[in-house]
């Protein structure tokens, strides 16, 4: 049995999450815009290196946009199973 | 001394060496203090423990402990006995550094000024304010994250987890920019964020206190004095709230990004 073998606790449709995973969207904020300012220091380095200012600053800063929005919408998902409730009701 | 060497003494730390090997010793000392005040108390709770009718300091403690392990048991995936007291510890420990920032800007440093017959000894006396302990811990956290995600999913996984995630097998340049990029913003969310909150928030500290140190002359005293009062009490409630909530934020990341970790489809 290895560590990870316990599912995350995910809340089912219709059933309010429970507040600690609400406190998760706190770390929400962060992770975005870390994401993004990690994504332009990233592609500095890499125009350092390879002197193409400013192809990989707003490559890599557009890759942390869209990296930082997918895991707010990762964490966001575990908060709100309610439209998969709805779908089933149509 | 005027407004900016005011400032800019209170925000010099003390310290021995030069460049890379400087050592702020304030820092030091100050969160190694803290860190066994967390210890020795823990130890004295753990021998009074009362099962029948807990004291009011044993029930404080566990409502700590129950607020912790609800948060890790809710939002960690997996199971592993190392995150809850890591947690804990994180917590307990920030929380205690930052409140540092409460203790009136001018007290310890001139406590510290009259021991040492030094009138121009630095002292910053909190940790959180020096980016290297932000930096250090946010480091250690981040040296977990990659021991945990090596031993959870191999090194090979590791490997595809760079070259697979999170588009696919046919964008392979692309997701290793961008698992890269993942990777360095875990650090930088932890250590950057906690620094400049805690940073700006003394700042603002040392801008309150000098409203009485410089302006307040003769008759003008009846008026900057009161308000700096007033404006200090504000300021230290709110920041009641913003050292809190930034030792919870600092755990709940460490607790998600171990939790990513230990997530075998990630």
């Amino acid at each position: 049995m290895t560590e990870s073998s316990q599912e995350p606790k995910k809340t089912k449709a219709g059933e309010a999450p429970s507040p600690a995973v609400n406190f998760l969207l706190l770390s929400a904020g962060s992770i975005f815009t870390s994401m993004i300012v990690a994504g332009f220091l990233v592609g500095y380095a890499f125009d350092q290196l390879f002197e193409t200012t400013p192809i990989f600053l707003l490559l890599c800063g557009l890759l942390g946009f869209i990296g930082g929005m997918q895991k707010v919408m990762k964490l966001s998902s575990r908060l709100d199973p309610a439209p998969k409730a709805e779908k089933k009701d149509d | 001394m005027g407004t900016v060497e005011y400032i800019q003494h209170h925000l010099t730390n003390n310290h021995i060496g030069e460049g890379f090997w400087t050592f702020n010793l304030d820092t030091i000392v100050v969160s190694f203090l803290l860190g066994a005040l967390i210890v020795f108390v823990s130890a004295r709770l753990g021998k009074q423990l009362e099962t029948g009718k807990p004291g009011g300091f044993q029930n404080f403690v566990e409502s700590i402990l129950d607020f912790v392990s609800t948060n890790v048991r809710d939002a960690f995936p997996g199971h592993n006995p190392l995150i809850a007291p890591l947690a804990l510890t994180i917590f307990v420990w920030v929380w205690l550094m930052n409140f540092m920032d409460l203790i009136p800007v001018d007290l310890l440093p001139y406590l510290f000024q009259l021991v040492t017959g030094d009138p121009h000894a630095h002292l910053k006396i909190v940790p959180t304010t020096d980016l290297n302990t932000t930096l250090a811990m946010a480091f250690t956290v981040f040296a977990l994250i990659i021991y945990y995600n090596i031993k959870i999913k191999g090194v090979g996984g590791f490997i595809k987890m760079f070259l697979f995630h999170p588009f696919g097998k046919f964008f392979i340049p692309v997701n290793v920019v961008m698992t890269f990029i993942e990777e360095v913003s875990k650090p930088l969310s932890l250590a950057l964020r906690l620094f400049g909150n805690m940073f700006a928030g003394e700042l603002v500290f040392l801008l309150i206190a000098l409203i009485g140190g410089t302006l307040a002359v003769g008759a003008a005293a009846l008026f900057w004095a009161p308000l700096q009062v007033l404006l200090d009490l504000g300021w230290l409630i709110f920041h009641l709230l913003v050292i809190t909530l930034q030792a919870f934020i600092f755990m709940v990341l460490t607790i998600v990004y171990l939790g990513m970790a230990h997530d075998e489809g990630h």
